[in-house]
């Protein structure tokens, strides 16, 4: 852009625009680039935030229908032990949790998130990368999660299940080398998978996809069934 | 266990709002109800990035909310290869959004948006809640897209210099 405007101001408008969801992709990548380093930058783009979220001051609440809830808690936290969002609710409830009670105590329940699921594998607290991998019709959504700790990737099933007789195995696919099998994603819904040594430096970047595979994996070493779902690899 | 009943409490609390900004922006139910539980393992998962933003806790659910309808917007016109469902060429009458928001408290931002070039406020609500990127503003607008980024960046100053007053 050549409009000529002081850097302070140039800012106040990249936020305003950023916060718009005008930005083209390139520029919006650098954007929040800058956002995750510079305070008064997250400053100004909080400033946008607010004012613009007035704009739906006017929108009616509508209430959800029930499933909604039961399939994020489903996966979120697998089928049991749930919890019922039902009658009961006071108003109370929306100023005690908006007075900052909830994030603290959402946070916390990030920190303990290995208790809530002692029997299953737990996404690390503080992952260094995190990557969503989404089919282009939703029909499966894996969620991958790496603590740079222990080299470990956290990977769960959101949604989809593989065919009959058949495997979902996860590559990782750094530029533009040949796909790496990272392993087949076990019949459980949750998984932890060590990464090798040699692998854990081509993450940053990277991206994991899924493919459809025999029993097993790919009995060649690269995807030979249809890559089912892709996803970007993000710092956190 | 604790974190689940506050998280179940804050679903109670806040998903009929967040539902009606994916109803609006999405003018979808199935679309809207897919998003929004979408939003809430979002939630749930970005909590921890919650303190480091600086929004106050609305804001920032109604920021992913409509983040995460906006995304879905753009996904199924990059599918269908066109914008769809929504009109880019819309009345140019403020919406029923504009009128009530005038009769609501939240007078603040109403007027500084009434200082702009009625078009520019517009380009403003039309990229918050009908996801318009800027192509489709300088195509509604019928100016080319350099001049329609230029002329919302100076609107976008002079709200920001309204609104910080």
């Amino acid at each position: 852009m050549s409009d000529e405007l002081p850097e302070r101001d140039a800012d106040k408008a990249l936020a305003g625009e950023y916060a718009l969801g005008l930005l083209p992709p390139d520029e919006a990548v650098a954007f929040e680039a800058r956002l995750a380093s510079d305070p008064q930058l997250r400053a100004v783009y909080a400033d946008w935030a607010e004012d613009l979220a007035h704009l739906t001051d006017s929108i009616d609440p509508v209430a959800p229908p029930p499933q909604v809830w039961a399939g994020a808690e489903a996966r979120l936290f697998g089928t049991r032990r749930k919890f019922r969002v039902g009658a009961g609710g006071r108003s109370g409830w929306l100023a005690t949790l908006m007075g900052g009670l909830a994030a603290t105590v959402l946070v916390l329940g990030l920190i303990v998130g290995a208790d809530l699921m002692p029997r299953d594998p737990a996404s690390p607290t503080d992952p260094a990368y995190v990557a969503e991998l989404v089919a282009e019709d939703r029909s499966l959504i894996v969620f991958a999660a790496y603590d740079a700790r222990d080299g470990t990737l956290f990977v769960e099933r959101e949604r989809g299940d593989p065919a009959q007789d058949r495997a979902f195995e996860l590559w990782l696919i750094a530029g533009t080398d040949a796909p790496v099998s990272l392993g087949v994603l076990p019949q459980d819904r949750a998984a932890v998978i060590q990464i090798p040594e040699a692998l854990r430096p081509r993450l940053d970047g990277a991206a994991l996809a899924v493919s459809d595979e025999p029993p097993g994996g790919s009995p060649t070493g690269a995807p030979t069934g249809a890559v089912l779902a892709v996803g970007q690899i993000t710092n956190t | 266990m604790g974190d689940r009943r506050a998280f179940a409490a804050l679903y109670q609390a806040t998903s009929a709002k967040l539902f009606g900004i994916c109803l609006r922006v999405l003018q979808d139910r199935t679309e809207a109800e897919d998003v929004l539980q979408d939003i809430y393992v979002k939630i749930w998962r970005n909590a921890g990035q919650y303190r480091v933003n600086g929004l106050s806790p609305m804001t920032w659910l109604i920021t992913i909310a409509r983040n995460a309808a906006i995304d879905r917007v753009r996904r199924r016109r990059a599918i269908s290869g066109n914008s769809d469902g929504i009109d880019l060429h819309a009345d140019p009458t403020p919406g029923p959004e504009a009128r009530a928001m005038a009769a609501s408290d939240r007078m603040r931002l109403t007027d500084c948006l009434g200082e702009l070039d009625e078009r520019h406020a517009q380009a403003v609500q039309g990229a918050y809640l009908d996801a318009e990127t800027y192509a489709d503003l300088a195509a509604r607008f019928d100016v080319p897209l350099n001049t329609m980024r230029t002329w919302l960046r100076r609107s976008l100053l002079k709200l920001r210099e309204c609104l910080s007053r």
